[in-house]
């Protein structure tokens, strides 16, 4: 297993789509995040500085370091079936659960890599802005609290692309499937179903990606920034947020994420190379 | 898990691969003896690639089983691939790799040192090459690449898929002398071919399939040396029905002005005598030396029920066949 995953990591490093999907991502990102810093320098009534632009950084956009994962993860595991690259590292000695296992390895491995890139980037100007000298508290439970449930958002997404990776085994298609279902296909399937069985809706609530995307919500781990947000909501007159249990939302997200690795494995292990 | 001597390579048992409309690999069974340059021979479809894929793990069999190095339980087959080396179809490279880089990623699969990786590419006459990306190599240095990574780890029995293919003829002169390098060491060798030529000139065994059947099975030199009776009578027809009855023929022809049979003993005497108490009286006898080509034009052809449409230049026509499958 760890010399199929050594490997994995020499196949992954080489290869062009990592540095292309790592290079675009940083831009986006750093085009992103240097606009709120500069947007800052220029207006001193709504500075960018740590611990509060946290928010900010690990907002919404978060979601984009989980897509460019996905991507790269379905990149590297379904072309091995079109190279017939998983073939032969099976022919040379490589079991299929150490084939399998070393891409599993993938999924948590980049969706780290995405969600602490952003936040690097983003605390690095963040940073630039923040007063240390008055000892500002620029990093706490708070954050590593919500830096670990967007890593299982993250680990919920890249997991849904390993397995429509190895179910499809063309990166086209398979990059398709994921997307669709992403942006519209589980409400899709989750509107349908709950019209035809309302029994069902307390069920469906709990489809993958709207479990996954329970976990990341940034308010939800620190409770200064919930604060500021239904102040904010309640001046706006807009409906106040509200503080969720995340227990559930990990257990659910864990269970989906056993569920599209075990399933893949089972699927790819059943049918010939 | 060690051979024990005697112990066959392979062995197959009644191995089959059905798919929804066809059947790839019927029922075939087969042994590769230590030392062996066995030669699998059959035109396209026959089940070659199939039967290589079964024997590697990555196909699955609807039927029957095998053994390797003497073992046929799960793990056995496990621990047997490593002592494998084998490309299937066509070479499986990273295509944007060099070709130095594939072969480390093989290398570690096969938890072998960097240090032969340049071994094998010198063998294969890549070294100068070897930092070039695979992608950008011509198929006969892909072919290379991929006959230098079987090599790689020393394996003790190596299968290669059709490796001849896409090869000029010096390539395949090379080829051929790498492959008869490694018999000379004492590797086990099963290659897949459907050239005659090259299972003739490197093989010292061979097995020829057709439609997912083993039609015809034995040593190169067996195989060839059988002679074939060329005979001539008066009457054809009575020729041909009495051939078709003795006891010794492995199986007989009518080809245009003559009645070919292969004997199973040879005897050219017996079969006379045999055929003048039928009251049959020969204008012509004589033993015709065969080729692997004219064997496996008779074996496949009756396989297919054609033989009687081969007319006497058989062995023009022979090359034409062939030629469609190349
Ligand atoms: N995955 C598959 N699904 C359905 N049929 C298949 C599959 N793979 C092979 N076959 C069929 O099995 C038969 C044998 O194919 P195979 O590839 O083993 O032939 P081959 O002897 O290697 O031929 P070639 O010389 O062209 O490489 C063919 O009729 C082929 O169409
Ligand atoms: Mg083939």
């Amino acid at each position: 297993m760890w010399a199929a995953f050594r490997s994995e990591m020499r196949k992954m490093w080489k290869r062009p789509a990592t540095w292309v999907t790592l290079g675009l991502f940083g831009l986006i990102t750093v085009a992103d995040l240097f606009g709120e810093y500069r947007r800052a320098r220029k207006d001193p009534d709504d500075p960018f500085f740590l611990p509060d632009a946290w928010s900010l950084i690990l907002g919404e956009e978060v979601m984009v370091g989980f897509i460019f994962a996905s991507v790269l993860v379905i990149l590297l595991v379904a072309a091995e079936f079109s190279w017939r690259t998983a073939r032969q590292n099976v022919i040379d000695g490589l079991s299929k659960t150490q084939w399998y296992w070393a891409k599993v390895l993938l999924v948590p491995l980049l969706s780290a890599l995405f969600l602490a890139l952003r936040a690097a980037i983003g605390g690095s100007f963040a940073l630039a802005g923040t007063d240390l000298a008055a000892g500002a508290q620029w990093f706490g439970a708070a954050q590593l609290a919500a830096l670990g449930g967007m890593f299982v958002t993250g680990l919920g997404f890249a997991s849904l692309a390993l397995f429509v990776a190895v179910a499809i085994r063309a990166s086209g298609p398979a990059m398709a499937v994921w997307f669709a279902w992403f942006a519209f296909g589980e409400r899709l399937v989750v509107g349908g179903l709950g019209a035809l069985f309302e029994g069902w809706r307390p069920i469906l609530k709990w489809a993958p990606i709207m479990t996954f995307n329970r976990l990341r919500d940034y308010i939800q781990y620190d409770s200064e920034a919930f604060r500021m947000a239904a102040e904010r909501a309640v001046e706006q007159e807009r409906p106040v947020p509200e503080l969720e249990a995340l227990g559930p939302a990990f257990a659910g997200s864990f269970l989906w994420i056993a569920a599209l690795l075990v399933f893949g494995w089972l699927w790819y292990r059943k049918r010939d190379l | 898990m060690t051979s024990v001597p005697g112990t066959p390579i392979i062995q197959t048992f009644g191995l089959s691969k059905r798919y929804r409309k066809t059947t790839a690999v019927d029922e075939i069974s087969f042994r590769v003896e230590p030392g062996q340059v066995f030669g699998f021979l059959g035109p396209n479809g026959a089940g070659k690639t199939t039967t290589i894929g079964l024997l590697l793990g990555i196909i699955t069999p609807t039927g029957g089983r095998f053994e390797l190095f003497g073992g046929g339980s799960a793990s056995d087959l496990h621990a047997a691939r490593r002592r494998i080396g084998a490309t299937l179809e066509t070479p499986n490279f990273y295509p944007y790799l060099s070709g130095r880089d594939n072969l480390r990623i093989v290398a570690n699969v096969k938890r072998r040192d960097a240090a032969e990786i340049e071994r094998v590419l010198d063998l294969v006459g890549l070294g100068r090459r070897a930092k070039h990306k695979f992608k950008a190599y011509s198929l006969g240095m892909k072919q290379r690449l991929a006959l230098a990574a079987t090599m790689l780890g020393d394996p003790e029995l190596i299968i290669l898929d059709e490796p001849a293919n896409g090869l000029d003829p010096e390539g395949m002169r090379e080829i051929r002398e790498i492959i008869r390098g490694l018999g000379e060491r004492g590797k086990t060798i099963f290659l897949s071919s459907h050239l005659l030529s090259e299972v003739e000139r490197t093989c010292t065994h061979v097995a020829i399939i057709q439609n997912g059947r083993i039609i015809r099975q034995d040593s190169v030199a067996d195989v060839t040396s059988h002679g074939v009776a060329g005979l001539r009578s008066a009457d054809l027809e009575a020729l041909a029905a009495a051939v078709g009855e003795y006891p010794a023929a492995l199986w007989s022809d009518r080809r245009g002005d003559r009645v070919v049979a292969e004997l199973d003993d040879g005897d050219l005497a017996a079969l006379n005598a045999w055929l003048g108490a039928r009251g049959i009286h020969l204008s012509h006898m004589a033993l015709e030396a065969r080729s692997l080509e004219d064997v496996f034009m008779e074996a496949t052809g009756a396989a297919e029920g054609v033989s009687a449409e081969v007319g006497p230049g058989d062995a023009g026509s022979g090359s034409h066949q062939l030629g469609e499958v190349r």
